[in-house]
């Protein structure tokens, strides 16, 4: 299977502060990785790196075979990159109907995998929210509606950063089965979690950040082999 | 004052505000969406007034000009934004007005230089230069409502775009988290662009249409910036809405006071900012 994204030698710095110290791994196409880390590891940032939001210093990007390193973050975006960030993205002023409607498009090859309506269907609570402002919204509802937002611009890879943190436990499972109807659905899925139980089943492929390094990539057998070295590597 | 010279009055403060408006609806447009303050703003205005002069002169023609000047002005919003306010993004509040200060420089003395420094005038389109009959003894020129027309007509489709469109969603968004709106696949530095030189627009229409009832004079920039910064102000500093009721406020204010009480008239609208920021610190409606 080809690859749909190669991450080659990050190393990213804010200002001063070296937080990414050569993180590299693939993803094959359509497939499901999970990213795990203690806090301030640095798994926003590898995201960050890979979406241009925080530029390497050095290594490279490649996505469906090309160089997007140097690309603005717009652009990548257009290539059918979705980004469900930490804190959700709300705007204060649109509605929630308006967060879908202005996200909406077709993908780079023309087709619409996501309407609107189908949205809707997933996450039924936003049905009876349509005309509340962003910010008015619980915190999953908030979750929803930027996962929402990001499948209306019918992405190849999306990338959900801490997409059920701070939720309730009923919300946390209705997120993760829409996750699971995504990943059925063939789009590539980038998850950073801390829910190790859930992201073991979900996913194909794990890759454990400490300090800005990538010390573990393997696959769910794999992971449950070293399950020690993993569960001491997120114990706080 | 009797009704028939209160209704007149009524309908040039009202024209006078709409007008008003039409120039800070740019001013904080620009302000709400990109975080910058243009102080070149009134430039514009000026600008519109003088190159509606050149070109009616020149065309014989006011339709022709209104068309020429208005195009010229978005080439140069695009022009000054893809070029020198792009620097700014990143910088502080300083830099910007150092910069749009400097514009206003360029543009006064670019004026001074083709046009001189003599009051000009633009007469008024003959197909709308004439009077209609509101009472028995009062008339109005028609060029007046027209204005207001035309302003209200702006104001309808600035309305519709910026809340009904998708265009008008991004601007939105732009407003609220314009990096998210970058994580969404928008262009924003294409957004900004077209955002401000819609604000350039929006001042230099309103420059245009004031030509034929206004002396085009040098500084009419900075006097007008003045107002509608009193305008913004009071409407709440970003807000569209907040901008046009203050604006009709402000030109109603102003206009019966100059009326009423000469003596104080140049002061009145800086009252009455006062005032309502006694009661609304954030203007009336805060963004
Ligand atoms: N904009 C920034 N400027 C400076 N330092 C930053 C910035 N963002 C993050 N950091 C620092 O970089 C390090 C890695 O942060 P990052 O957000 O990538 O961690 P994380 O693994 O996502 O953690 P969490 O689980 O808390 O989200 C942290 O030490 C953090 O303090
Ligand atoms: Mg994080």
């Amino acid at each position: 299977m080809q690859n749909i994204l190669e991450v080659h030698g990050l190393q990213t710095l804010y200002g001063e502060s070296h937080i990414l110290h050569g993180v590299s791994f693939d993803i094959k196409a359509g497939e499901t990785v999970s990213i795990m880390g203690r806090n301030g590891m640095g798994k926003s940032t590898t995201l960050k790196s890979i979406l241009g939001i925080a530029p390497p210093r050095s290594g490279s990007v490649i996505y469906k075979g090309e160089d997007i390193t140097r690309l603005p973050t717009w652009k990548r975006m257009r290539q059918d990159i979705a980004y469900v960030p930490e804190g959700r993205g709300m705007f204060h002023n649109l509605t929630v109907k308006e967060h879908l409607q202005m996200a909406a498009r077709k993908n780079s090859r023309g087709e619409t995998n996501w309407t609107y309506d189908q949205v809707l269907e997933v996450f039924p609570r936003l049905t009876e929210r349509l005309t509340n402002k962003g910010t008015q919204l619980s915190g999953g509802e908030q979750q929803m509606l930027a996962i929402g937002r990001a499948l209306l611009t019918n992405p190849d890879l999306l990338i959900l950063d801490e997409a059920t943190e701070g939720l309730a436990p009923l919300i946390r499972k209705e997120i993760w089965q829409v996750i699971r109807q995504i990943k059925d659905s063939g789009v590539s899925t980038i998850i950073v979690d801390k829910n190790i139980k859930v992201l073991n089943e979900l996913c194909e492929q794990h890759i454990l950040i400490v300090k800005g390094k990538v010390v573990f990539n393997g696959d769910s057998e794999t992971l449950n082999e070293n399950k020690e070295f993993i569960e001491q590597s997120l114990a706080v | 004052m009797d009704t028939s010279l209160f209704l007149v009055q009524l309908l040039n403060g009202v024209q006078y505000g709409l007008l008003l408006f039409l120039i800070a609806s740019g001013l904080t447009l620009v302000f709400g969406v990109m975080g910058i303050l243009n102080l070149a703003h009134g430039s514009m205005y000026m600008i519109g007034a003088y190159l509606a002069y050149y070109f009616t002169t020149l065309t014989d023609s006011f339709l022709l000009a209104f068309i020429i000047s208005g195009t010229i002005a978005l080439v140069i919003g695009i022009i000054i934004e893809r070029f020198l306010i792009i620097h700014l993004y990143k910088r502080d509040h300083l830099d910007q007005v150092l910069l749009t200060v400097g514009l206003i420089f360029i543009f006064n003395a670019t004026q001074s230089y083709v046009w001189g420094n003599d009051p000009l005038g633009v007469e008024v389109p003959e197909l709308l230069s004439g009077s209609i009959r509101l009472t028995d003894i009062v008339e109005y020129p028609v060029y007046r409502l027209f204005i207001s027309l035309l302003c209200l007509v702006v104001a309808a489709s600035m309305y519709f775009t910026i809340n009904k469109t998708r265009l008008g969603m991004m601007i939105r968004a732009g407003e609220s988290d314009r990096a998210m709106v970058e994580n969404l696949g928008v262009d924003i530095s294409k957004l900004f662009t077209i955002v401000f030189a819609i604000g350039v627009f929006l001042a230099s229409l309103a420059g245009i249409v004031s030509a034929p009832i206004v002396s085009l004079v040098p500084g009419m920039g900075e006097h007008v910036l003045i107002s509608c910064f009193v305008v913004v102000v009071i409407g709440g500093l970003g807000s569209i809405k907040g901008a046009f009721v203050a604006a009709l406020i402000v030109g109603i204010v102003d206009t019966y006071a100059s009326v009423l009480l000469p003596q104080i008239s140049s002061m009145s609208i800086y009252l009455l900012m006062a005032l309502i920021l006694l009661v609304k610190p954030q203007g009336l409606f805060k963004n």
